[in-house]
């Protein structure tokens, strides 16, 4: 009778395991990674801004998966293999191509550059640091022809996190100026916070009027001392 | 034997049974369903219409509005200083669906009962079924005000839509109309009810003929203001199919529109408040109080009845009657700073001299003197008092330190004694980093009652929220003026609000279209309105520009020290730091995309005519 009983006990006990696993789903393998390039060169985005978006066909009901990025442009998503649209959105520092979807196969791990259009670049970007000021050398070019300029700007920081938001001193440009193509300079200069540190991160960010979102070189890490 | 004898019982107990059913039939089977309210019932009872109604005002939508304490924490008017579990609200950017609203749900229950009242109120007079039709229809149409304000042109739906089980959905997919078309429906529909709804003009918990003139006066105004401030951005932010956006063309018209209506209801039974000779005490009183002829129309609420918990949330931390919370909300410097000198002066306070060395001040509340009579209605700031009772607003003590200049050092318990006497820090803090104590030095003075016992759960407080008042309508009358270009008016319109909170007559020589938006920040704190006045001016993402160095941007608070440095003129005197509470970690960050709320994949998922918004 007990023997009956223990292994009645293990019989009910071994369906609750099968029920566990069956319930659950499996959690997504592949890995999408990949960079927002433009003629080839990483494009820098702020910290917590930007977005991609995915969508995936084939279900009833759809939702976007967003994409989120390193501030280098670097961007990575857990997915399922299958097949994917990659949409790149509004309110970023290239166009917006909401219906000109980017086909994506995930299979195993795979790499991608999305190529897309911004509507200004820095290019040939140098900082240099005379005495209490850093002067920023650098040229915008226009990309987008019908795009307007709204501010050319050089960030100062304390961290690698340097943008729009989060930053120590920001200068804007002359925007009378800026000639595209033509070398520009910003110069900053140093506050009291930042004169006495090893080292600070200089960046340079455009914004053209149709976006809220700026344009970022690669942050530079400059020594003071 | 024993079978015959239980067959007879069988066969009496059947005969009781039909003889007893037969003669009753009438009352049993016929009842009035005692737990059913029919519809014959229903439309036709006029005490049953009107609960029904009353349930409709209840639902009524707001964004940070009807004493959402969280709400008002989301701004650049204040922090959270509640408890910690909630400090996200100083921590977070506004998200794509921010403000997002789409609640079809009650715009059904709103059709479903006009086309009731149509079909089966057969007993109610025409002038019964004109009244709550109107009601019904101002309902709606505030529904679709907000609607618009969030989201842009949604679709107008204005019947019950239902399914015919054709296997076809698409008669009951209703494209989204244009921004411009919502307003131009909520116009029409007020025009076309306020003078069925004149029949509740005594009321002010009822929509009543100004009600319906307040709504379009405000709508009238959101629609006038995106036409011409949204086409004036650099890139306006528009949709193809007009579903967002207003031709700049169309302003003129609005604002022409909203200005009849304003003028039409300060013509009407409505004064400004002023009973009582302290301003800043009627400022107060204004809201706090439910006499005078100043608010138009309010949501009530009723001790024992139905009440809320604003007072528990916000009163004052050492006139605190319960034994959690208090002290949510902090507003912060900027706002204090946006309500000007009665001498005109801009509001900036005096803490540092020219030279940036302290201004040490006599008295803890010199600092404020001579500001604008509002800002005693609407903060606690250290020196004054609520409820009669003194505030104790002290951050810390100022010591001259061996480097030249002053130290600041607060208590580790609130209401200690400094070591050479006299107050360290104050019983109500405020404290830098700590919960249900003020982070910025203010408390919120406005809304919070004053009644006895009204900050306790068990009692809690009973003053109404003011959907619409007098003083709005002024601000609306005077924007829309200045903005036709009738300079003159707007400059009366915006004097006389002015005077009523201290400013001698005439106070504004030179009108501009700053002074107007700062008069509608410090007159209308709190009440719903700041969010949406900088979206349809479209200054939302260079005010809140999510930046860290940015004053307005951030909640900075202002802590009052004493000076102990004996043998010097200003011992004992007082002087304000400037801070930024280690509590508030986020800069306020507005996206373009904030502008427009993105609409719920699951909506667009129903229904594919959904044109997407903006940047979503």
């Amino acid at each position: 009778m007990k023997i009956k009983f223990l292994s009645l006990l293990v019989a009910f006990a071994s369906l609750l395991v099968v029920g566990c696993e069956y319930d659950n789903f499996e959690a997504p393998k592949s890995t999408l990674s990949g960079r927002v390039v433009y003629e080839g060169k990483a494009i820098g985005v702020r910290n917590n801004g930007p977005q991609l978006e995915l969508w995936q066909d084939g279900y009833p009901l759809r939702s976007a998966i967003p994409v989120y990025f390193d501030q280098d442009g670097s961007f990575s998503v857990s997915l399922f293999d299958g097949e994917y649209k990659l949409v790149r959105k509004g309110d970023s520092p290239w166009l917006q191509q909401a219906t000109d979807t980017v086909l994506v196969q995930v299979k195993g791990n795979t790499t991608i550059d999305v190529p897309v259009t911004p509507y200004f670049t820095v290019t040939n970007e140098s900082f240099q640091k005379n005495n209490n000021s850093i002067s920023a050398n650098f040229t915008v070019n226009r990309i987008v022809g019908t795009a307007n300029l709204e501010f050319v700007r050089l960030y100062l920081g304390k961290s690698v996190l340097t943008d729009q938001v989060q930053r120590e001193l920001r200068v804007d440009a002359n925007l009378a100026n800026v000639a595209f193509g033509q070398p520009t300079r910003i110069v900053g200069e140093l506050p009291d916070n930042l004169k006495n540190l090893d080292y600070v991160f200089a960046r340079i960010g455009v914004k053209a009027t149709v976006s809220g979102e700026y344009y970022y070189t690669a942050v530079q890490k400059i020594a003071l001392k | 034997m024993k079978l015959r004898f239980k067959l007879t019982y069988i066969g009496v107990a059947l005969l009781t049974l039909s003889s007893l059913s037969s003669c009753n039939h009438d009352d049993w089977f016929d009842r009035d369903s005692k737990s059913l309210i029919t519809d014959a019932q229903l439309w036709n009872d006029p005490k049953l219409l009107t609960s029904l109604v009353a349930n409709y005002y209840d639902r009524m939508p707001t964004l940070h509005g009807v004493f959402n304490t969280g709400g008002m924490t989301e701004l650049d008017d204040a922090m959270w200083s509640g408890h910690r579990d909630q400090n996200w609200r100083n921590d977070y950017q506004f998200g794509d669906d921010y403000g997002r609203y789409w609640d079809y749900g009650l715009i059904r229950d709103l059709n479903l009962s006009l086309e009731n009242i149509d079909q089966f109120s057969t007993q109610l007079s025409d002038a019964q079924r004109k009244q709550y039709k109107a009601e019904l229809r101002f309902i709606r149409a505030f529904v679709y005000f907000e609607l618009v304000k969030r989201m842009g042109g949604v679709p107008i739906v204005t019947t019950q839509l239902i399914y015919d089980f054709s296997g076809d959905p698409t008669p009951l997919q209703v494209a989204r109309a244009k921004e411009y078309e919502v307003y131009d429906f909520i116009y029409k529909e007020l025009e076309e009810i306020k003078e069925d709804l004149a029949v509740y003009n005594a009321s002010k918990t009822r929509a009543n003929k100004y009600t319906a003139l307040a709504l379009e006066s405000r709508a009238m105004l959101y629609a006038a203001s995106i036409a011409k401030y949204n086409n004036l951005m650099a890139s306006p932010i528009t949709t193809a199919g007009g579903e967002v956006g207003i031709p700049a063309n169309m302003a003129t018209g609005y604002y022409t529109k909203s200005l009849a209506a304003s003028k039409e209801i300060m013509n009407g039974p409505y004064a400004l408040y002023n009973e009582n000779a302290d301003k800043g005490a009627n400022f107060y009183d204004m809201l706090n109080k439910k006499t005078g002829a100043e608010v138009i129309f309010a949501k009530d609420f009723v001790t024992s009845l139905k009440v809320h918990r604003f007072a528990y949330d916000n009163i004052v931390r050492s006139l605190t009657e319960d034994n959690e919370s208090s002290s949510t909300i902090s507003p912060s410097l900027s706002l204090v700073e946006s309500f000007d000198y009665l001498d005109g002066s801009k509001g900036t306070l005096h803490d540092k001299n020219g030279a940036g060395n302290y201004v040490a001040y006599q008295n803890i509340n010199d600092i404020f003197a001579n500001k604008d009579a509002r800002l005693f209605g609407t903060v606690i700031y250290p020196g004054t008092s609520f409820r009669g009772r003194a505030v104790s607003i002290q951050a810390g003590v100022a010591t001259w330190g061996a480097n030249g200049a002053y130290q600041f050092t607060a208590a580790p318990q609130l209401g200690q004694n400094y070591a050479s006497g006299g107050l360290w820090t104050g019983f109500d803090g405020p404290l830098y980093d700590a919960q249900d104590v003020s982070n910025t030095g203010f408390y919120i003075r406005k809304f919070v009652s004053d009644a006895p016992a009204a900050s306790t759960r068990g009692t809690s407080a009973a003053n109404w929220w003011p959907w619409f008042r007098l003083g709005e309508i002024y601000l609306n009358a005077s924007e829309a003026a200045f903005e036709l270009g009738q300079t003159v008016d707007a400059r009366t319109y915006v004097n006389k609000l002015r005077e009523r909170a201290g400013f001698p007559a005439n106070s504004i020589s030179n009108l501009t279209m700053d002074i107007i938006r700062n008069e509608r920040r410090v007159e209308l704190a709190f009440e719903d309105h700041r969010y949406y006045d900088l979206k349809r001016w479209r200054i939302a993402h260079l005010v809140w520009d999510g930046s860290e160095n940015d004053p307005n941007a951030v909640v900075y608070g202002l802590y009052a020290y004493r000076v102990v440095r004996p043998g010097h003129a200003d011992d004992g005197k007082y002087i304000y730091e400037r801070v930024r509470p280690a509590r508030f970690r986020k800069a306020r960050f507005f996206r373009m995309a904030n502008y427009y709320a993105s609409i719920s994949q699951d909506v667009i998922n129903k229904n594919p005519k959904i044109v997407r918004n903006p940047f979503h």
